[in-house]
C-alpha cells in the first residue's frame, strides 16, 4: 500500500512548508549507503510525451467485440452455420486446428455514428456519441486463452512469470507528476485472476506498487486509504499525542544531528500528519457539481459505482497521478464480461459502464484534459463469432479483438487494422498485446526497449524481447 | 544452427571473461550455391518477385542491420544467401528444391509461424516462394554469417564464484579477537582504517535478541545481563539463545524468504491449506539444527529418500513442499507450456535461492554473461520435467499427499478402514442408495488401482462427466482405436486365490464390447464387458472371474481398445479382493429378505458406521510433488518455446560449477536425488558460499556478496573473498551446522562493535564495505509486530500447526489479527497482513535474500492510527498498570526498556510523565499510558536495531 492524495494547492501548501521535495509514498529506500534520492521524483521521459497520463477502464472478463464494436454482417447472413475455426482453446487442449464451430449472429443491432461512421451496437448509445473522439483498434490479438493467463499478460506481459504490471513500469519510468501523489493508482482491482499480481511491482522497488482503491465488486463509497483516521481519538487527541511523539524523536536525535537515514523517517510522520488533516477531500465527490455527478451516471443506482470511479480516475488525472486504472469487474473466476453461456447479460454490464465512460470523455474534453489524458479501454481478450458448445454464449478469443483509445497524442475519430470476415482473427496491422504496451509507452515519452530493469542476472521489460508500435494510431 | 546469436534481449553487452567473440565463419554446404549457373529467367525471377518481398517485410528483423540494433529475430539473417541456408533457432529455413522442408513456406502460411507477424501476405505470393524454391532458389545475394563463439567452460571456471574454496590462511594479527576478526582487520589495516570500540551490554543483548530470536529481551532479562559478574555472560547469552524454540521461528522466517513461502496462489487465491506443514518443518529444522546439505537434500527429493523411522519420513515428505510452491497460474490452457513454466520456476529457486545463479536466463539461448548453456538449462529442466507438481485440469491444482502413520497405526488404521467400506457398501446396497455415484478410492475394500495408476498408451481423455466413478474422476479412448491400451500392474506382490474387478463409468455411448484380459501364474483370460449396462457388482465394479497370483509374478490388468467396439471405451478402477475379503462381503444380509430385517440391520449398520467413523484417524495430507509415471531427458525448447524443440539433452547439472564425477543419474527415477547430491557435494563451491553469504548477511546486515542471490558476473563480488571462502569453509567444517556458524559470527569483535561510524570511517567508508562499525538496521515487519506483541503481554508463543481460519475459501480480504508470532500468520499472496505490507515484507512470490527497506508515510500512519496497534499499546498500558508496587517513575523506565531496550533519557522520562500526568481521571490515565507506549513505538529508536 503506498498511498496518499492531495490536489495540486495543497501540493503547494505542503512545498512552502519545506517537505514538498519528498514524496510522501517514499521518502527513503535504502540501499547500500543507506541514501537515495526520492524513488518517486519526476524523471525526463526518453523523448517528447505526447500523453502526460493514462486512464485504463479495465472491462474485466472480455467483452464480445463483434457485439459492440466490430460489425460483422456476415454473421447475420451466416447465423447457424457450422465451419471450421482455429479455436483457441481446443487448440491450447488438444492441438486440434480447423473445429467444427457455429457462427452466431450479435442479438444487437448496429448503427454508424459520428462523422467517422463508426458503426457501434445497442449496447452502447452514450459512448458511441463520441467515436470521433475515439481511435478504434481491430486487431488486438494477445496471449492466454484462459482469464488467469491473459489477465495476467494484458497487465504484466507475461502470462505466468512474476512481472511488474505495467503501472509500475511507469511508475518507475516517470515518476510521479505531483511530489505528493503515488504515480499509480488502480481503482476496485479485482482480487480474481491473478488480483494482486496485476498491480504488483514484482521485482521493481515496492513504492512502485499499484495503490489501491477499493476492491472489484464492493461499493464506490468503501474506495478508501487505509490508516488515513483515526477513528478512537479525537483531533485533539490526536494532536497532543503527535506532539509528544515529535518531542521523544527530536531527543533521540539530538544525538545524531543530521542523520538522513532517521531524518527520512521524521519527516515521514510530518507528511503524515499533514495529510492526516488535509488529504480525504481529493476523494470527496460530493465537491462536483450536481451536473457532472449527473454526466457520469451517480444519479441512477445502475451507474452509480462505475460513474463514481470513473469521475475519481478523472479527479486523480488532474492531480497528476501518470497511471489510473477503473477496472469494471468483481471478485469471481468467471468475471463480469464472461458470457460463456448468456451473452443477452453483456446488456447488464453494458449499461452498467455505458454512461459514465461517455461522462468520463465528455468531462475530460469539456476540461482540456483530453489533450494530455490518454483513454484506453480494453480488455483481456475478446470472444468467439461463433457460440461455445453450440450454446447462447462465445468463448474467450485471444486471437482477435478491439480495443479502443482517446485523447493524447492518437488520430481521434480513427479506425485502425481489421479483423478476418468473422472477427475471428486480427488480420490487417495486427496488433498484438506488447504492441499495445509498446505504444502506449511511447505515448508516455518511454521508449519500450530503453525502459530496463536489471534483475536476476539480466534485463527485464515490459515488452519482453517483443512489441512493435503501432505508428498508424499516433496523431 | 548457430548459437549465441540471439541478441534480442536489452542486456547490456559485456563481455564475459571465459567467452570468446572471435567472429567465426560459417561453413555452408557449397553445394546448392554452385550447383549450376543460375539462368538469367530464374535471377530476374529472384529479383522481381523475391529481392523486394525479403525487404519489405523481412529485413526488420532478419537482417544483419537488425542484429546491429539488437533487434535480430530467431537468430536467422535473410538478407544474404549464406544466411537464408544458414537458417535460425528453429533450424533449416529452406531447402532448395524441396519445398515441402524447412520452415520457410509453413511460416508464410501461417501454418507453422506467423510470418510477417502484422498479417499474412497474399497467396500469390506466398505461391512465388514455393516456386523458387522448386526452381533451386536462386540468390545472388552475398554477405557472410557470422556467429560467436560457443561458451567455454574451463574459461568460466576462472571466475571468482565457481573457483573451488580457498579460505588460505587467517591473516595473522595480534589483536584480532577471532580468525573472522583477523580478516576484517587486515582489509581495514590494508585501507589505513580503525574500527570504533565495542557496544555497551545494554546495546548488545537487544542485538542478540532480535538477531537471534526475532524478540525483544525483558527488563529483565536486559537487567540481568548488564550486572551479570560472569566473564562469560555473553557467550552465555548467545548459547541460550541459540537452544530457545524461538530461534527456529525467527530463523526459519529467513529461510522462508528464500523459499518464495506462501500460502495461497495469487489465480483466484486458492488456498494451500497444508502449507504451514512445511513452514514448521523448517522452523523445526533450524531449531535442531539439521546440516543444512541434509535440509537440501530433504526439500529437492525427500519423497525419494530412506528414512529410519517414520518420523523421519514424515519430515523427508513434507520438505519437498519447497518443489510446489511455485505461484503457477494453474489456469493455463496450455498444460505443456504450464508444466514447463512450472520446472522454469522450481529452476529459478533453486538456482538464486540455493545456488546463486540465474539458470532461468538461459532458458531461450546460452546465458549471455555466466558461463551456463542452454544445455545446461535442460539437463537440470530434464530432472524436474520429470517431477510433477501440478495435476493439470481446466484449473490444475498442486499436489497433495496422505503423511504415512507408524506401522502399528497404520495397520489398526487399515482394519478400521477395510470395516467401514464392507459396513458402508453393504449398507448403500441395502437402502439402495443412489448417491454412492462417486467413491473415493479409499471407500472401495481390497487392492484398488484407479485409472491414474494405469499406464496408458495412445490418446486417453480425463472425464468426470457421468457420476458414477472412483476416485477423481475416469478415463476414456475411442473404441477400436489402435495401439491405444490401459495396463493396471499393482505394485503390491499377490499371491492367493483373488476376485478381479474392473470399474467404468456406464453410458450409453459406450462400447458394447470391451475386452479386458487378466494376466495370472496359470496364464491370461479375456472377459468381455458391456459398458452399457450397469455394472454388475455394485453400480460400480464388474467382477472379471477369479485368478490364481503366486510372488514373484506380475499381476496385470489389460484393456486393448483396438478389440472393442465402438463407443467412448472407459477405464475407472480396477480392484483385487481376497478370498477372505470377499467371504465377508457375502456375509451381508440378503435384500430381497424381511423388511423387518433389513430395517434392524439399517440401524445397526448406521451405528456402526458412526463408530468406525469416531475411529478413523484424521488424514494428514501435505503439499509435495511426485514422480512422473514416464522418465525421460528433455529437449531443448528453441526459444523457450514448448512447441518448438529440438535436441534431446542427458540429464545432468551446471557444468562450471562440477569438478571430478558426478552421481549417474538413475533411469527409473527423476534425478531428484542426483541433483540434491551435486548440490551439496564437496566439490560445489556455490551451495557453501551462497548459504554462509546468507547467515552473514542476516546477522550484519548486508552480505559479503550484496548480491546474495545471485553470484553471477552481473552480481556483485565479495568485499572479503578469503573471509566468504573462510565461512564456507567452517560451515562444511563443522557438519553444515547453521548454529555453530551463527555463534562463531556474534562471538566476533567485528559484531559487537558499536553502530556508530568514526568521522573517519563516515568519510573513507560511506557505505561502511570494511565493518569498521556495526551496521544500523531497521527492523523487519515480523520483529516490529512481534515486539508489540511481546510488550503487550498477549504473545502467543504457541508454535506450529495451522492458522488459517476454518472455512476459509480464497484469500481475498483476508481478515488478520490474533497474537501468534508473525511467523505464524498466513502469507496469502493476494492479502498479506497490513503491517507486512508496510514495512518492506518480501514478494512470496520470487526468492528474496535481501529485503528492501524504506521509510514511508503509509508506515507512519499505520503506527500512528492502526487499531491492531493501538490495541496492542492499550493492553501493553493495562499491564504497566497493574504494578501497584511500581510508581509512574518506575514505569517510564520499564516502559522504555520494554520497547527501546534503555533507560529513558531524563528528558524522554519528563516529556512522557508529563504527557501521562495531564489525565483528569482513572480512564484517562490509562489512555494516556497507552498514547505514551504507542508514541516510544513509533519513535526511531525503536524501529532501529543499534
Amino acid at each position: 500500500m503506498n498511498s496518499l492524495f492531495f490536489s495540486r494547492r495543497q501540493a503547494l501548501r505542503v512545498a512552502s512548508c519545506g517537505f514538498g521535495s519528498l514524496a510522501l509514498s517514499g521518502i527513503l529506500a535504502g540501499d547500500e549507503s543507506g541514501w537515495v534520492s526520492n524513488p518517486l521524483a519526476a524523471k525526463q521521459p526518453h523523448h517528447a510525451a505526447r500523453a502526460k497520463r493514462i486512464i485504463f477502464l479495465f472491462m474485466q472478463g472480455g467483452p464480445s467485440q463483434v457485439d459492440t464494436f466490430d460489425y460483422k454482417p456476415i454473421l447475420e447472413k451466416r447465423h447457424g452455420e457450422k465451419m471450421p475455426f482455429d479455436d483457441a482453446r481446443t487448440i491450447a487442449n488438444t492441438g486440434k486446428r480447423g473445429s467444427e464451430q457455429t457462427l452466431m449472429q450479435s442479438p444487437w443491432k448496429f448503427r454508424q455514428y459520428g462523422e467517422c461512421g463508426q458503426p457501434v451496437s445497442e449496447l452502447f448509445p452514450q459512448m458511441a456519441q463520441h467515436v470521433d473522439k475515439m481511435c478504434m483498434i481491430h486487431s488486438m490479438h494477445t496471449e492466454g486463452v484462459a482469464h488467469g493467463p491473459a489477465t495476467l499478460f494484458l497487465h504484466t506481459g507475461a502470462t505466468n512469470f512474476v512481472r511488474p504490471s505495467m503501472g509500475s513500469w511507469i511508475s518507475y519510468a516517470l515518476g510521479s507528476e505531483n511530489d505528493n501523489l503515488p504515480a499509480f493508482v488502480t481503482i476496485a482491482p479485482s482480487p480474481g485472476n491473478g488480483g494482486a499480481r496485476n498491480y504488483g511491482n514484482a521485482f521493481l522497488p515496492p513504492v512502485h506498487q499499484g495503490t489501491t482503491l477499493g476492491s472489484a465488486g464492493r461499493p464506490a463509497t468503501e474506495a478508501k486509504v487505509r490508516n488515513l483516521i483515526n477513528n478512537s481519538l479525537s483531533k485533539d487527541q490526536q494532536q497532543g499525542q503527535f506532539e509528544l511523539l515529535r518531542a521523544l524523536n527530536a531527543e533521540q536525535t539530538s544525538v545524531r544531528p543530521g542523520d538522513k537515514e532517521l531524518d527520512a523517517v521524521i519527516s515521514s510522520y510530518e507528511l503524515a500528519w499533514r495529510f492526516q488533516n488535509n488529504a480525504p477531500e481529493i476523494l470527496d465527490l460530493s465537491r462536483e457539481t450536481e451536473t457532472t455527478q449527473k454526466m457520469y451516471g451517480m444519479d441512477h443506482k445502475d451507474t452509480f459505482d462505475f460513474g463514481s470511479q470513473c469521475l475519481m480516475a478523472r479527479r486523480l488525472a488532474e492531480a497528476g497521478v501518470r497511471y489510473i486504472q477503473v477496472t469494471y469487474g468483481d471478485a469471481g473466476a468467471n468475471p463480469a464480461w464472461d458470457q460463456h453461456s448468456n451473452l443477452p447479460k453483456h446488456a447488464d454490464h453494458a449499461k452498467r459502464v455505458d454512461k459514465p465512460i461517455a461522462g468520463l470523455l465528455q468531462d475530460l474534453a469539456q476540461r482540456g484534459l483530453l489533450d494530455d489524458t490518454l483513454v484506453w479501454f480494453g480488455a483481456e481478450f475478446g470472444r468467439t463469432p461463433y457460440s461455445q458448445n453450440n450454446g447462447t454464449g462465445r468463448d474467450h478469443n485471444p486471437n482477435g479483438f478491439t480495443t479502443w483509445l482517446a485523447g493524447a497524442g492518437v488520430k481521434a475519430g480513427f479506425k485502425f487494422g481489421a479483423s478476418d470476415e468473422f472477427g475471428h482473427k486480427a488480420v490487417e496491422s495486427k496488433t498484438h498485446m506488447h504492441d499495445l504496451h509498446a505504444t502506449l509507452l511511447h505515448l508516455l515519452g518511454v521508449d519500450h526497449k530503453r525502459l530496463t530493469y536489471s534483475y536476476s542476472g539480466r534485463n527485464f521489460r515490459l515488452t519482453d524481447v517483443h512489441g512493435e508500435l503501432a505508428t498508424g494510431i499516433l496523431s | 544452427m548457430f548459437r549465441r546469436f540471439c541478441l534480442v534481449l536489452s542486456c547490456t553487452l559485456l563481455t564475459f571473461p571465459g567467452m570468446a567473440q572471435q567472429p567465426v565463419t560459417l561453413e555452408v554446404d557449397q553445394k546448392a550455391s554452385k550447383a549450376k549457373e543460375p539462368t538469367a529467367e530464374q535471377l530476374e525471377f529472384f529479383e522481381k518477385r523475391i529481392r523486394p518481398v525479403l525487404v519489405q517485410h523481412c529485413y526488420k528483423c532478419h537482417s544483419q542491420q537488425a542484429a546491429k540494433k539488437d533487434e535480430l529475430r530467431g537468430g536467422l539473417l535473410l538478407d544474404s544467401r549464406a544466411g537464408l541456408l544458414a537458417g535460425g533457432e528453429s533450424g533449416e529455413t529452406i531447402v532448395p528444391g524441396k519445398p515441402d522442408e524447412g520452415t520457410l513456406l509453413g511460416s508464410l502460411s501461417y501454418d507453422l509461424y506467423e510470418m510477417p507477424p502484422a498479417g499474412k501476405l497474399p497467396a500469390a505470393v506466398i505461391e512465388d516462394f514455393r516456386v523458387w524454391i522448386e526452381m533451386g532458389a536462386v540468390d545472388p545475394r552475398e554477405g557472410e554469417v557470422v556467429k560467436a563463439a560457443a561458451i567455454d567452460i574451463e574459461a568460466g571456471r576462472e571466475f571468482w564464484a565457481y573457483r573451488p574454496l580457498s579460505p588460505g590462511e587467517a591473516p595473522n594479527h595480534r589483536d584480532a579477537k577471532t580468525p573472522i576478526d583477523a580478516y576484517i582487520s587486515s582489509a581495514l589495516r590494508a585501507a589505513g582504517l580503525k574500527p570504533v570500540e565495542q557496544a555497551s551490554r545494554q546495546v548488545l543483548i537487544r542485538r542478540l535478541y532480535y538477531d537471534l530470536l526475532g524478540l525483544p529481551p525483558t527488563p529483565e532479562q536486559i537487567e540481568a545481563f548488564v550486572e551479570s559478574q560472569n566473564e562469560d555472560a555473553y557467550e552465555t547469552l548467545v548459547d541460550q539463545l541459540l537452544e530457545s524454540p524461538r530461534f527456529g521461528e525467527r530463523w526459519g522466517r529467513h529461510w522462508l524468504d528464500v523459499v518464495r513461502y506462501a500460502e495461497s496462489v495469487t489465480l483466484r487465491g486458492l488456498i494451500y491449506q497444508q502449507a504451514w506443514r512445511y513452514r514448521d518443518y523448517v522452523i523445526e529444522s533450524f531449531n535442531d539444527d539439521v546440516p543444512i546439505d541434509v535440509f537440501i537434500r530433504q526439500q529437492i527429493a525427500g519423497d525419494l529418500l530412506e528414512a529410519d523411522d517414520y518420523q523421519q519420513q514424515r519430515k523427508n515428505l513434507v520438505a519437498t513442499g519447497y518443489l510446489a510452491m511455485g505461484n503457477n497460474n494453474l489456469e493455463d490452457q496450455d498444460k505443456a507450456k504450464l508444466r514447463m513454466d512450472a520446472v522454469d520456476e522450481q529452476l529459478e529457486t533453486i538456482g538464486r535461492g540455493l545456488l546463486g545463479q540465474t539458470i532461468g536466463c538461459a532458458r531461450c539461448h546460452d546465458h549471455k554473461f555466466d558461463p551456463i548453456p542452454t544445455k545446461d538449462y535442460y539437463a537440470l529442466a530434464g530432472i524436474l520435467r520429470n517431477t510433477e507438481s501440478i495435476v493439470n485440469a481446466n484449473v490444475g491444482k498442486w499436489v497433495e499427499s496422505e503423511l504415512p502413520l507408524p506401522q502399528q497405526e497404520l495397520e489398526a488404521a487399515k482394519q478400521v478402514q477395510d470395516e467401514l467400506t464392507l459396513v458402508k457398501s453393504e449398507l448403500a446396497k441395502l437402502t439402495k442408495d443412489t448417491k454412492l455415484g462417486v467413491v473415493g478410492v479409499e471407500d472401495v475394500v481390497g487392492l484398488v488401482l484407479d485409472d491414474s495408476d494405469a499406464v496408458l498408451v495412445g490418446n486417453w481423455n480425463k472425464s468426470t462427466s457421468n457420476k458414477t466413478y472412483v476416485g477423481p474422476g475416469y478415463q476414456y479412448a475411442s473404441g477400436g482405436a489402435a495401439n491405444t491400451s490401459a495396463t493396471f500392474e499393482p505394485q503390491e506382490e499377490l499371491s492367493g486365490v483373488y476376485e478381479v474387478r474392473f470399474a467404468y463409468a456406464y453410458g450409453s455411448n459406450r462400447p458394447k464390447k470391451l475386452q479386458v484380459e487378466v494376466w495370472d501364474a496359470d496364464g491370461s483370460r479375456i472377459t468381455e464387458l458391456d459398458e452399457t449396462t450397469v455394472p454388475a457388482v455394485d453400480g460400480h465394479f464388474d467382477s472379471l472371474g477369479t485368478y490364481r497370483f503366486e510372488k514373484g509374478m506380475k499381476p496385470r490388468v489389460v484393456v486393448d481398445t483396438s478389440k472393442s467396439s465402438a463407443g467412448a471405451a472407459v477405464i475407472d478402477a480396477v480392484q483385487f479382493l481376497s478370498e477372505e475379503q470377499v467371504a465377508r462381503e457375502s456375509k451381508t444380509v440378503d435384500s430381497e429378505g424381511d423388511q423387518q430385517a433389513v430395517a434392524t440391520r439399517v440401524k445397526e449398520l448406521e451405528a456402526k458406521v458412526k463408530e468406525l467413523e469416531k475411529l478413523t484417524p484424521a488424514k494428514e495430507i501435505y503439499m509435495t510433488v511426485r514422480e512422473q509415471k514416464e522418465i525421460a531427458d528433455a529437449q531443448v525448447h528453441i526459444r523457450g518455446d514448448v512447441h518448438n524443440l529440438g535436441d534431446d539433452v542427458p540429464r545432468g547439472f551446471l557444468q562450471v560449477a562440477t569438478y571430478g564425477p558426478t552421481p549417474p543419474i538413475s533411469r527409473g527415477e527423476s534425478g531428484r536425488v542426483e541433483l540434491g547430491q551435486w548440490i551439496t557435494s564437496d566439490s560445489n563451491p556455490l551451495t557453501s558460499r551462497v548459504f554462509a553469504n546468507r547467515v552473514w548477511g542476516w546477522l550484519i546486515g548486508v552480505g559479503l556478496v550484496r548480491t546474495p542471490d545471485n553470484f553471477g558476473v552481473t552480481g556483485e563480488v565479495p568485499s572479503h573473498p578469503e573471509l566468504l571462502d573462510y565461512l564456507a569453509a567452517q560451515l562444511k567444517g563443522n557438519g553444515w551446522s547453521t548454529k555453530q556458524l551463527i555463534r562463531e559470527i556474534v562471538l566476533t569483535a567485528t559484531y559487537q562493535r558499536v553502530s556508530v561510524p568514526s568521522e573517519e570511517l563516515t568519510e573513507r567508508d560511506p557505505e561502511n564495505r570494511l565493518l569498521g562499525h556495526m551496521n544500523r538496521r531497521r527492523m523487519d515487519a515480523e520483529s516490529i509486530l512481534d515486539a508489540m506483541l511481546s510488550v503487550s503481554g498477549k504473545l502467543d508463543l504457541s508454535m506450529g500447526g495451522p492458522t488459517i481460519k476454518s472455512g476459509t475459501k480464497n484469500d481475498y480480504n483476508y481478515p488478520h489479527q490474533g497474537y501468534r508470532r508473525a511467523v505464524y500468520w498466513p502469507a496469502f499472496r493476494n492479502s498479506l497482513p497490513e503491517i507486512f505490507q508496510v514495512f518492506d515484507y518480501p514478494n512470496p512470490s520470487v526468492v528474496v535474500g535481501r529485503r528492501d527497506v524504506s521509510s514511508t508515510s503509509p508506515q507512519a500512519l499505520f503506527m500512528l492510527n492502526n487499531p491492531g496497534v493501538m490495541e496492542y499499546c492499550n493492553l501493553a498500558a493495562e499491564r504497566f498498570l497493574a504494578m501497584p508496587e511500581v510508581d509512574d517513575e518506575g514505569r517510564i523506565t520499564l516502559i522504555s526498556l520494554a520497547v527501546l531496550g534503555r533507560e529513558p533519557t531524563p528528558r524522554e522520562a519528563d516529556i512522557s510523565l508529563s504527557y501521562v500526568q495531564q489525565a483528569q481521571s482513572e480512564e484517562e490515565r490509562l489512555q494516556n499510558w497507552s498514547r505514551v507506549i504507542q508514541a516510544i513505538f513509533a519513535t526511531v529508536d525503536f524501529r532501529y536495531i543499534k
